[in-house]
């Protein structure tokens, strides 16, 4: 098997009760994505969009379906299993970036170290180094209210990267960039996913986002519509080289 | 492992508290006050502990278990009881209802003579009529007091400087000094010793020429006993008796008794030594002699007493001050002991006119080690100032015991018995011994007198312990409960903060160990801001000084005389009332407890705040987001 699915949701739902009316926010929802992937999911506002990315990022069980994650499934796993998988092989970046205010570029990354039982000179090893992928080595040190907009976000990735995730679950990312920036977040997921491997799934309904994707995946009404095919792709040799990426 | 990981908690817990530096120090200082107040309401309760103490203390200083005194008017179990001795040796004096017969300038020397009230304590009956006072302590008082109405006109002729010291043991009844001695075989008793306590008088002044004469005695005493029945051979008598005196009437009872000469009966003559039976009839006459007293009718003698009442016209001074006899032999135990001597020494062996100053009375009198105190004809020398610390029996002048009996006339007599018991715990048992064994005495022990602290300090040594227990709880419990609702405030503001902690990788129990070290922190703060707000309550206590006033125990003393007012000629009575400043002492437990009490607090918000956001499902991370 070249490139076995890292994710396979079999008619997975997803329903809240919401007073007397049921919302189904995921309905019945078939999706398989492989290693390496960079997927958009597209849709509009309450499409079930977000709630299938708790999904995917094991904050939330389905209601029914399975949603197998490298073959296991999500659904049967204990809390504290989840929480390792989430440290372990998922890495989180969000729309309003969710950095801890009164922590440095530095200690928000060493944050996703904190559970690892890493030393600490090992943690600021590490931080240091995710934080160079993503172009901030000089900035670490700053509180996020002393980055802007796009820095910040890169801090985020820096500390989804900081475990070493198989994939990076990310949040309407752009939706509190200017479209520049938008663009150079966008291009650093990008270029994350083919030179480091890293499974990339990015929730938007950002066209020019989508559109730098390499599949997009349209939801409405917790359905899903696949707008291009599941397409493994990419080769060994592009995996594992790491290098700097330059913000601009 | 588990310590390097534990750093990072700690570095985000320091920079949460000092970005959110507001809420930090408002959750402190509600911690703070709560703390601060318990500091407080601890710090006021050692305070009045303390004070009590200070009340107390000159009782266990003293180290006197019991005190035994006799106090006219005082309350006790036994005082109906006249005590049968005082009714015996009538020495077949009938004295008539008759007046006259005695020689009015005589009263002061009866004084010296004997005449006391009968047995250690109780007295003849008696209708003196002093109000409060019963017959029979009554006639022992006017006893005691003799001296107080000894005629001016006695020290001079008119117009004469005199100076003179009147020596009155007030209510404060004397008892021969064996008392002593019995007490000391009282089981449980490891020493006694007696004291006397006098109000005396330091007067100075011309003889007044106008003198007043007054009339005491003639008040109609009755008194009953009960007999034994007789037996055979008195009965006998009797028969033999009325054979021969029958049928004739006899009249009244012959000749006067001179009341104050009678010859004294050293500790039984009591009223029955001052009075005869009245006259009775002849059948009477043939009954045994306690029949005789069936009902006894006595007239207390009169006298006339010649003195200046209220001398305007002299230029006579009147000094005050109390007079206390110590037994030389005992420095440990006593009214006084040595170790209460703060300059000069103790007496020698055998002194008879060395005093001992009180170091108030030295300064107000310019007196000191060395001076000499002349009281009437001896020359007494200072030779060691004084402390004392016994409330109530504190006196300025301290003579050697048998020096006071002398000048006072109450030879080997005593009013006050030091009793030590043998330990703590048979304190009670000695007590009621010697209750049993001096009946009609009254018997303190200074746990009793302890109990009798009253007023306001006591009042807010109960509030302290009562209200104060529960202000504190309150207030606490207040403190904690801000502290929580602050901190899951905090939670509530921070869902993102923790659901983005949860989907990183971050398990529920680290949440709660990052939430229980926050607090923790601020609940550190609140033990050292609320160390601050207390000692400033404390010291704020402290200088203030609120006043509260404790009526003292009582120990019975010359000095609380109701009669000293009655004879009107002894120093103004000192009331029982002590005004103490609350001082509010620091101590590291205080401290500590209140410290412990803040770090709790903060715990407690710690575990409710972790608690809750443990809670919080991860994907709130998200949920907020749009």
């Amino acid at each position: 098997m070249a490139s076995a699915p890292l994710y396979e949701l079999i008619e997975v739902s997803r329903f809240f009760r919401r007073g007397p009316t049921e919302v189904r926010a995921v309905d019945d929802v078939d999706l398989v994505i492989g290693e390496g992937e960079f997927v958009a999911v597209e849709g509009p506002s309450g499409s079930g969009k977000s709630t299938l990315l708790q999904l995917l990022g094991a904050l939330d069980r389905p209601t029914s379906g399975s949603v197998q994650f490298s073959g296991r499934a999500l659904e049967t796993m204990s809390d504290q299993e989840l929480t390792d998988l989430r440290r372990d092989g998922i890495g989180f970046v969000f729309q309003q970036f969710n950095l801890i205010p009164t922590l440095t570029a530095h200690e928000n990354v060493e944050a996703a170290l904190a559970s690892t039982g890493l030393h600490r000179d090992a943690r600021r090893e590490r931080s240091t180094e995710v934080l160079a992928q993503v172009g901030l080595a000089e900035r670490s040190d700053h509180l996020p209210s002393r980055l802007s907009g796009g820095e910040q976000q890169r801090v985020a990735i820096a500390r989804a990267l900081a475990n070493g995730p198989r994939v990076i679950l990310a949040d309407e990312p752009t939706g509190n960039l200017d479209s520049r920036t938008a663009a150079d977040v966008v291009g650093l997921l990008g270029q994350l996913c083919d030179d480091e491997g890293v499974t990339v799934i990015l929730v938007t309904h950002d066209e020019n986002v989508a559109r730098r994707t390499r599949r997009r995946v349209a939801m409405a009404d917790g359905h899903v519509e696949v707008k291009s095919p599941y397409a493994p792709k990419r080769t060994a040799a592009t995996k594992k080289r790491t290098r700097p990426l330059r913000a601009r | 492992m588990r310590h390097t990981e534990a750093v990072f908690p700690l570095t985000y817990a320091a920079h949460e508290l000092r970005r959110r530096v507001g809420r930090t120090i408002l959750t402190a200082l509600g911690l703070a006050a709560g703390v601060g107040l318990v500091i407080g309401i601890v710090g006021v309760s050692d305070g009045l502990d303390q004070a009590q103490g200070k009340v107390l203390a000159p009782l266990r200083s003293v180290g006197t278990d019991v005190l035994v005194t006799r106090v006219a008017g005082a309350q006790t179990a036994d005082q109906a009881n006249g005590n049968g001795s005082g009714n015996g040796n009538g020495n077949g004096q009938n004295a008539t209802n008759g007046q006259g017969g005695q020689n009015g300038t005589n009263g002061g020397q009866g004084a010296n003579g004997g005449g006391r009230g009968g047995g250690f304590f109780g007295g003849g009956g008696g209708g003196a009529g002093i109000p409060g006072v019963d017959q029979a302590d009554a006639l022992a008082l006017a006893n005691e007091n003799k001296s107080v109405t000894t005629d001016l006109a006695k020290l001079g002729k008119p117009g004469d400087h005199f100076v003179h010291d009147f020596f009155v043991p007030g209510t404060q009844i004397s008892f021969p000094q064996e008392a002593v001695v019995q007490a000391t075989k009282t089981p449980g008793v490891t020493s006694a010793v007696g004291g006397l306590s006098m109000q005396a008088t330091h007067q100075t002044g011309t003889v007044p020429q106008i003198v007043a004469e007054l009339q005491t005695g003639g008040e109609q005493v009755q008194q009953t006993v009960m007999p034994p029945p007789l037996t055979d051979a008195e009965r006998q008598q009797v028969r033999a008796c009325i054979a021969t005196e029958g049928g004739v009437q006899g009249g009244g009872g012959g000749g006067a008794a001179g009341g104050g000469n009678a010859p004294p009966e050293p500790g039984g003559g009591g009223g029955g030594g001052l009075f005869g039976a009245g006259g009775r009839g002849r059948f009477e006459q043939c009954l045994p002699p306690r029949f005789q007293q069936y009902i006894a009718t006595f007239t207390t003698p009169l006298r006339t007493v010649r003195q200046a009442l209220d001398p305007p016209s002299t230029d006579i001074q009147s000094t005050p001050y109390t007079a206390a006899g110590v037994d030389p032999a005992h420095p440990d135990e006593g009214l006084i002991t040595s170790s209460q001597v703060t300059a000069g020494r103790w007496y020698k062996t055998g002194a008879t006119d060395e005093v001992l100053l009180n170091v108030s009375y030295a300064n107000a009198n310019n007196l000191k080690v060395g001076s000499d105190l002349p009281v009437n004809g001896t020359t007494f020398h200072v030779v060691g100032l004084v402390s004392p610390t016994l409330r109530g029996q504190e006196a300025g002048v301290y003579f050697p015991l048998g020096a006071l009996q002398q000048l006072s006339g109450h030879a080997d007599r005593v009013n006050v018995l030091l009793v030590k018991a043998k330990d703590a715990g048979s304190v009670d048992a000695v007590a009621s011994a010697l209750r049993k064994q001096f009946p009609g005495a009254q018997v303190v022990t200074t746990k009793d007198l302890a109990d009798q602290v009253t007023g306001s300090l006591k009042d807010a040594k109960k509030l302290a312990d009562q209200l104060g227990g529960i202000l504190a709880i309150i207030v606490l419990g207040a403190a904690f409960v801000i502290a929580v609702l602050l901190t899951l405030s905090s939670v509530a503001k921070r869902v993102r903060e923790i659901g983005t902690l949860r989907a990183i990788g971050w398990s529920k129990r680290m949440v709660v160990r990052q939430m229980l070290t926050e607090t923790l922190g601020i609940g550190v703060l609140g033990a050292v801001l609320g160390v601050i707000v207390g000692l400033g309550a404390l010291a704020a206590i402290s200088a203030l000084s609120p006043s509260l006033t404790t009526s003292q125990p009582v120990v019975p003393s010359a000095a609380a005389s109701s009669l000293a007012r009655i004879v009107g000629r002894t120093a103004q009575v000192t009331g029982g009332t002590t005004t103490i400043h609350l001082h509010a002492p620091v101590s590291a437990s205080n401290l500590v407890l209140g410290m412990g009490f803040a770090i709790i607090g903060g715990l407690i918000a710690g575990a409710v705040g972790g608690w809750r956001a443990a809670r919080l499902r991860p994907a709130r991370a998200l949920a907020d987001i749009g």
